[in-house]
């Protein structure tokens, strides 16, 4: 995704009620994630499960939040999206990242990307994936839900291997 | 002491401030000793009630925030400590109970009879207490009165016989009378 679009997503999120972005840094998502420190918006953290806990307690406070991560980091985050977002019902956003999306990535992305679709799918945690083209669609998408009191995922595919 | 007894002490001092109680034991004895919709019982997501009591006392700045948290469970998450550590939210407390021990999972060792969590917190800058009994408990309330958080109580309890009966609210009454007494 180009850096433009990945900056104007945050601004977007930010500007229409996502007050806090909590995660772990993934390249795929680099120039979003720069957006945010540029605004002293976002708090990195040191496992994605953290970033979750984080963000549910700014949840239970009515405070909207987004968390960012690895597609590595969404399987790490299996069990608390079971188990804390979607137990108590915590409307979050995730942005994951979708390592192993092209056929020539990196050894230890490809399983995981491979599985990703099925993941979010038997997880029913409903996604979209967000491009250059509908990214305005996706973030309203996903606003929607969170006003609805729902969690959604918005995923950002890797399109370069470096 | 046993785990219950502490809880039940600790949780009398606390009146209109939050605590978030760590799934296992410690969300059942304190459910069983004094329930209130102040309360949040988490049931899973083992050893990410300092993640949760992070992003409530960030947005609680008039509240205090209580963690009631296991060793087996800090352990699964000190790198929350670091993230406390860094953001220094003065309204944060967190009560380690420490027995050593996975105890709702048949009492398997832990390792903190061989570290010590106490100095693991001191070196991220928490201000750190440790107790075992009730007296030097009374006296860890009335100090912390005075000294802004980040706070760390490890309180070193003892194996308990008996066993609390389960939360029996539906996950999502907790989340509601929650998020209603956060209001007030």
């Amino acid at each position: 995704m180009k850096k433009l679009t990945q900056r104007q997503i945050f601004d977007y999120l930010f500007n229409n009620g996502i007050e806090n972005f909590v995660g772990v840094p993934d390249s795929t998502m680099k120039y979003f994630i720069d957006q945010g420190l540029k605004r002293k918006k976002i708090l990195i953290t040191t496992r994605e499960e953290e970033a979750i806990g984080i963000a549910s307690g700014f949840a239970l406070s009515k405070s909207n939040s987004l968390v960012f991560m690895q597609n590595a980091g969404f399987a790490n985050s299996i069990s608390t999206i079971t188990s804390l977002v979607q137990l108590y019902e915590i409307p979050l956003v995730f942005f994951i990242g979708w390592r192993g999306y092209l056929k020539k990535d990196a050894p230890e992305h490809m399983k995981i990307g491979k599985i990703q679709p099925n993941l979010l799918k038997i997880l029913d945690l409903p996604s979209k994936i967000i491009t250059d083209k509908n990214w305005k669609v996706s973030c309203n998408w996903a606003l929607k839900k969170l006003a609805n009191h729902e969690s959604s995922a918005l995923i950002i595919r890797r399109l370069f291997c470096d | 002491m046993i785990r219950k007894e502490a809880i039940r002490l600790i949780s009398k001092e606390i009146v209109g401030d939050v605590i978030v109680s760590a799934n296992g034991y410690i969300s059942r004895d304190l459910f069983e000793v004094n329930d209130k919709p102040t309360n949040f019982y988490m049931i899973g997501s083992m050893g990410l009630a300092s993640s949760i009591g992070l992003g409530l006392a960030l947005q609680n700045p008039k509240k205090m925030i209580y963690v009631f948290d296991g060793d087996g469970n800090i352990l699964m998450n000190l790198g929350s400590l670091t993230t406390i550590s860094k953001l220094k939210p003065k309204n944060f407390i967190h009560i380690i109970f420490d027995n050593s021990s996975h105890e709702s999972t048949g009492g398997q060792p832990t390792s903190t009879n061989k570290i010590s969590i106490d100095a693991i917190a001191k070196a991220v800058n928490f201000k750190v207490f440790r107790c075992n009994s009730k007296k030097n408990l009374d006296e860890t309330f009335k100090k912390i009165k005075n000294i802004s958080g980040p706070i760390i109580i490890l309180m070193k309890i003892s194996k308990s016989e008996k066993i609390s009966k389960r939360v029996s609210l539906p996950p999502k009454k907790i989340k509601s009378r929650f998020m209603k007494s956060l209001q007030s």
